[in-house]
């Protein structure tokens, strides 16, 4: 399909000009960020395109590096920065995996409801930005309307809206307040009617399907070969889910389907997001349901007493709490000697976390595997043969955060 | 939590081992992790029987580590590789001298590497022979340093440090005091 429209707007060998080189970002409204693209233009046909990354580069791993395990909890709001509350989840999973904690069962259901609306909001930003950018402004304005729900909603969990660093390693920072069942509860029954409108305008749109059907087509052996995950991979149709797979935070407790599309182009993409977010309501409505009472950090061995957070109220209180609170965050948590390797099904794919301990306060090396940075890396090859407007397309399509890519 | 600790393929492990029982190590499981070390000339044989044999088709990840100056081998490349079948992650790691770390490319096995063998190379150092664009990624060109080795301060060197800031004492930061980001643990006190 994509050779078909190529075909129709190539030139012949006879009316070939020189070919131009564009710039497009790293300021570039469509580049969403900081990416840059070195497009080389025939007409308006792209001939060659090259993502220069790095321009968001914070030196994250290097900063792991020189801070104990939970004062590297706030650097990953950072990461995919739409979506803190999963990056939380992710790093805290990953400590949890190394040290050999689990955390409570009510701290793991709070985990997934984060995760998910984490997820619904990121797909509610990349689904506005991706409209927006092929010209549908009143999509831009109604995810927004959801968005700002959302946010209200992870107010009312961590305080913050945006850099929340909620987790803690053995469970959570806090409880639930008491209304937010209720809050919850009201924005998981509006919300599929709020997807029916976003694609009441796109789904049957003919400007949409002309603009993303056929466009941007990722094969599944493309896909895999440069490590996409996410809904890009799914899109592609290779049915892999982190939450299905290896499930964490009891996952498996949830009914939910994966979604996933079959030609891997941009309209295949933009579905399996769309779906995803309904599945999302689900599990959001079955965690809900199925809220277990009891601590959300976990306090009940010794050795792990030693890694844990006291509680907050105890630490305003109480001078040993106090004391204990500063030694956890600064000096102690018994990380044994070892690597391990977790990873989480984030909304922009599978955000990983390798940590190798030499037994010390902090990490010998943190390696962060940001999703963006594998599914950037594709650009290079599916854009060749399209025409400038479809690059818009491709980047909406694709759904990166340079947050995560460049770290 | 029992999820967590079978995410690693023990049986593709031995399997490859068996394969290449002369350039791989026995497999380490460890939290469920399974890693294999392999010579760095025979990864990439290793990784495509590992993809074309195996079912690891799906490239994940690909990383530099570094054990400290004095260690010899001093670098770890870690690849990330995994099954959508079995649904089982599996780690390959090969060891390099601490001078002039050199591993072939994994680019022709799986296209995607290229990026990240860019990453190691970027921050450690690491030469990727056959890669067929190996240049910084991440960070400037002009750069002149690995800045993920061990010996690179983390608040940047010459003019690519922090900027200077007094604490307390002399505005200018003329007593040697630089505030770096966050306290170093087991560190002095700021």
């Amino acid at each position: 399909m994509s050779d078909a429209r190529t075909l129709d707007v190539e030139v012949g060998d006879d009316r070939h000009s020189e070919s131009m080189l564009i710039n497009m970002g790293p300021q570039h409204p469509s580049t969403h960020g900081v990416l840059r693209l070195v497009l080389e233009l025939d007409g308006e046909v792209v001939v060659k395109a090259e993502p220069v990354v790095g321009y968001l580069h914070r030196g994250k791993e290097k900063i792991g590096e020189s801070l104990s395990w939970h004062q590297f909890i706030p650097y990953t709001d950072r990461l995919d920065y739409l979506a803190p509350l999963a990056n939380n989840v992710a790093y805290a999973v990953a400590c949890e995996k190394l040290m050999g904690i689990a955390a409570p069962p009510r701290a793991e259901a709070i985990r997934v409801i984060c995760c998910e609306l984490a997820r619904i909001s990121a797909h509610l930003l990349g689904l506005g930005a991706y409209a927006m950018d092929l010209g549908a402004m009143t999509i831009f304005l109604w995810t927004f309307r959801e968005r700002e729900q959302i946010y209200s909603l992870i107010e009312r969990i961590c305080g913050a809206r945006f850099t929340t660093s909620y987790t803690r390693i053995g469970g959570l920072e806090r409880d639930l307040p008491s209304d937010f069942a209720a809050l919850l509860d009201a924005f998981v029954r509006e919300f599929p009617g709020r997807v029916d409108e976003y694609e009441s305008l796109l789904t049957r749109n003919k400007i949409w399907l002309r603009r993303t059907q056929g466009i941007g087509v990722i094969s599944r052996e493309r896909a895999l070969q440069f490590g996409l995950t996410g809904p890009n991979l799914r899109g592609s149709g290779v049915e892999h889910d982190l939450r299905k797979a290896h499930p964490y935070c009891g996952y498996e407790q949830y009914e939910f389907d994966v979604p996933v599309g079959t030609t891997g182009d941009c309209y295949d993409r933009y579905m399996v997001r769309i779906l995803e977010m309904r599945e999302s309501a689900r599990i959001l409505r079955q965690a809900l349901d199925t809220l277990p009472s009891g601590p959300v950090i976990n306090r009940e061995s010794d050795a792990v007493l030693k890694s844990v957070l006291p509680q907050k109220e105890k630490v305003l209180t109480n001078m040993e709490a106090l004391i204990h609170q500063f030694m956890v965050a600064t000096d102690s948590v018994n990380a044994p000697l070892g690597e391990v390797y977790f990873s989480a099904e984030n909304p922009k794919g599978e955000l990983g976390f390798f940590l190798r301990s030499d037994g010390g306060l902090k990490a010998d090396r943190l390696r962060i595997r940001g999703p963006s940075f594998a599914n950037l890396q594709v650009l290079g090859e599916i854009l060749p043969g399209h025409m400038v407007a479809d690059v818009m397309a491709i980047l909406g399509s694709i759904d990166f955060v340079m947050g995560e890519c460049d770290r | 939590m029992s999820s967590l600790t079978d995410q690693g393929d023990p049986a593709a492990g031995a399997a490859l081992h068996a394969a290449f029982p002369e350039v791989t190590s026995a497999p380490v499981v460890w939290r469920g992790d399974v890693t294999l070390q392999v010579q760095p000339a025979h990864e990439a044989a290793v990784a495509r029987h590992a993809r074309d044999s195996l079912g690891y088709e799906l490239f994940i990840d690909r990383f530099g580590a570094d054990r400290g100056e004095d260690a010899e081998p001093r670098f770890d490349v870690i690849t990330i590789l995994y099954n959508l079948q079995a649904r089982r992650r599996l780690h390959l790691c090969t060891t390099l001298p601490g001078l002039d770390p050199q591993c072939p490319t994994l680019v022709g096995v799986f296209r995607g590497a290229d990026w990240f063998e860019r990453e190691a190379f970027d921050m450690y150092g690491v030469r990727f022979t056959g890669h067929p664009d190996l240049r910084r990624i991440l960070m400037p060109e002009i750069f002149p340093d690995f800045p993920l080795r061990k010996e690179y301060p983390v608040e940047g060197l010459g003019a690519f440090a922090a900027p200077r800031r007094a604490i307390g004492g002399n505005v200018d930061g003329t007593d040697g005091q630089v505030a770096i980001i966050g306290r170093a643990p087991g560190g002095p006190a700021p």
